[in-house]
């Protein structure tokens, strides 16, 4: 009896054993297979690859976590992008080979709901699509010009993108044309300014050289003394032009409001009572002062005026207000003069620009004027607007902020 | 294969509806454009304009064409028929508007060199700016099927037609004071009248928009002062939208 239950325990170990064994290789096979795998793992990585399952496992862990930290700094790069490409001011869309757009940043949205001008923007992007590719050309540039109203001009590029993606960039280039055209004209206009008199004076010398009958050289002489005080004029305000634009800053002192306008229309008084044109002030509040330059304030309400009273017909009553305004002192200047075109309403204040040449030349004005009135009001930290309408009349406005140029500057 | 059929006719009906939005920034666009040529006295610019016009007729015929075929091949019911039926109505609107931007550079150069007053220019300039403004709202109100909007044109053309009044009392004061002949004058009333013609048009947009959003066919007011005549009761209620 004792001997069979021996024997049976030592068959026990045995089948114990055997299945301990078994389980012990077949362990150390996973964990072969296991350190393999994780050993592919690794070196698909590009790292060196240690020997130990453990030291595996952490590399692992490691790993993953700097995966983790790539994918979220990608993110956060790839927000960071979007918000560039959002704030872009030009349009951006990206358009796939099929035709389709994949990506568009704001504005390029606004354009692909097409309202109004934009269909036509559109269209024009889509028929120049086909023309870019690698095989053709892979950058082409055209653009499109809407009368609105607003008046827009808009250029559009578009690139080859490796991926076989087109890149559609359409900016609004409005104001940098009419940079170019104010830059444009100021030259033609200076030199004309300029030339026009001073060939007039050379045409009459030399006419009075081989003239010796005193009615004929009185008259004459009175055009070149004309022509000379005309060119004259034009070069003060030139000159006071590139003081006021130098800008050095001068004395801030409080100036009485009443004083400039009494100072301006006195100014401008012999002039309207020639034309018949009555000057009316309207101030509620007398004690009204701006900081700032006296004279400057000065010969900027008397431009302001001077102007009225040249474009209203006789009879008619140009009106100077000033009224405190929300931090500022604004002077409008009435007339109820021929106005100004809408088309020209925002090019009244470049230097040298006339709205009507045929007729600047009988009121006789250098064309510096508004400018003059312009840097006045850049100077003190104010702005200067108009409102017209042809044949109504117009409206200037000078408004000064009673806070001072530092504000602004 | 019915549903694909539907799938089709509404991107047909997209393509009609885009076309058409199109054609209207052609046309205001072209009504702006008359206006410099006008006042500005640009004879090229007229010829670009009579030009243009070429290319708003080629695109109405295939807007017409389009029309027909999807009201022929599809049968379309109910919205999808208004709409299709208001389309063929704005799509004669626009191409009207266009031409009428023509008639307007024709009559700019039958009074080429002509000075035209201030005042009545710058009525001209703000008659040019109000048609534009109507198409485009009627065109927004089209677009989004916005039927309040569509009715509102009416009340707001009253601004038009008060600036055609406003135009012909200046062209009287500035004949009389002989500053304007008879002749261009004439050809400017009717100049004025073209430009307020557009804006009647953008009016009937608004209107074809309105039956577009509910159905109901917009009051007639010639149709119910003849019933009142002939002693009828006044108008049945419209079939209701489906």
């Amino acid at each position: 009896m004792r001997s069979v239950l021996g024997w049976l325990m030592v068959l026990a170990v045995v089948a114990v054993s055997a299945v301990a064994v078994g389980v012990v290789i077949g362990a150390t096979r996973y964990r072969r297979r296991l350190v393999a795998e994780l050993s592919e793992v690794i070196g698909r990585r590009g790292v060196r690859v240690p020997a130990r399952l453990h030291d595996q496992v952490q590399l692992i862990n490691r790993l993953a976590t700097e995966a983790d930290e790539r994918t979220a700094a990608a993110r956060a790069t790839e927000e960071r992008l979007r918000g560039v490409l959002e704030g872009f001011p030009p349009a951006v869309l990206l358009v796939d080979p099929a035709g389709e757009v994949r990506e568009a940043n704001r504005e390029g949205e606004r354009l692909l709901s097409g309202r109004h001008g934009d269909v036509l923007v559109m269209d024009a992007v889509r028929s120049l699509l086909p023309t870019v590719g690698a095989a053709s050309d892979p950058h082409v540039s055209g653009h499109v010009d809407l009368a609105g109203p607003p008046r827009r001009n808009l250029a559009i590029d578009i690139r080859y993108l490796a991926d076989g993606d087109r890149l559609v960039i359409v900016e609004d280039i409005t104001e940098r044309r009419r940079l170019e055209e104010v830059r444009r004209d100021f030259v033609a206009n200076i030199s004309h300014e300029l030339k026009t008199p001073i060939g007039a004076i050379a045409l009459l010398a030399e006419t009075m050289c081989d003239e010796d009958d005193p009615a004929l050289l009185g008259r004459l002489s009175d055009r070149v003394h004309r022509e000379a005080l005309r060119v004259g004029s034009t070069i003060d305000d030139l000159l006071l032009l590139s003081r006021l634009e130098s800008a050095a800053p001068s004395p801030v002192q409080q100036v009485p409001v009443s004083s400039v306008i009494g100072e301006a229309v006195d100014r401008v008084r012999t002039a309207a009572d020639a034309r018949g044109v009555t000057l009316r002030v309207e101030q509620a509040d007398a004690s009204l002062t701006v900081p700032g330059d006296r004279g400057q304030c000065v010969s900027a309400v008397c431009n302001l005026l001077d102007n009225a009273v040249k474009y209203s017909d006789g009879g008619a009553v140009v009106t100077v207000r000033a009224a405190a305004s929300d931090g500022s002192v604004v002077i409008d200047v009435v007339d109820t003069g021929i106005g100004i075109p809408a088309r020209d309403l925002e090019r009244v204040f470049e230097r040298f620009y006339r709205v009507d040449r045929a007729r600047s030349r009988s009121t006789g004005g250098t064309g510096l004027g508004l400018a003059i009135v312009r840097h006045v009001a850049h100077n003190h930290g104010g702005t200067v607007a108009v409102s017209s309408r042809e044949g109504e009349g117009s409206t200037f406005s000078l408004c000064l902020p009673v806070a001072g140029p530092s504000v602004s500057a | 294969m019915a549903d694909e059929m539907r799938k089709t006719f509404h991107k047909d009906l997209d393509e009609i509806r885009h076309d058409l939005v199109r054609m209207s920034v052609m046309a205001t666009e072209m009504t702006t454009l008359a206006a410099e040529a006008l006042l500005g006295g640009d004879l090229e610019l007229c010829q670009a304009i009579i030009d243009d016009d070429d290319e708003v007729d080629v695109l109405s015929i295939s807007i017409e064409d389009r029309c027909f075929r999807l009201l022929a091949l599809q049968g379309p019911m109910a919205a999808d028929l208004r709409t299709l039926a208001a389309s063929m109505r704005v799509n004669s609107d626009l191409e009207r508007s266009a031409d009428l931007a023509v008639n307007i550079v024709k009559g700019a150069r039958r009074i080429y060199g002509q000075e035209i007053p201030p005042r009545v220019r710058g009525i001209i300039t703000m008659m040019s700016g109000e048609a534009v403004r109507m198409i485009r709202l009627a065109m927004d109100a089209y677009s989004e099927v916005n039927g309040p909007l569509g009715a509102a044109l009416h009340d707001i053309d009253d601004r038009l037609d008060q600036l055609q009044v406003e135009f012909v009392e200046a062209m009287f004061e500035a004949h009389g004071a002989e500053a304007l002949p008879l002749q261009p004058a004439i050809q400017l009333a009717l100049i004025a009248r073209y430009f307020e013609r557009i804006g009647d048009h953008a009016v009937n947009i608004g209107e074809r928009v309105s039956f577009m959003a509910s159905g109901e066919q917009p009051e007639h007011p010639g149709a119910a002062r003849l019933r009142a005549r002939r002693g009828e009761p006044a108008a049945v209620e419209p079939a209701p939208a489906g």
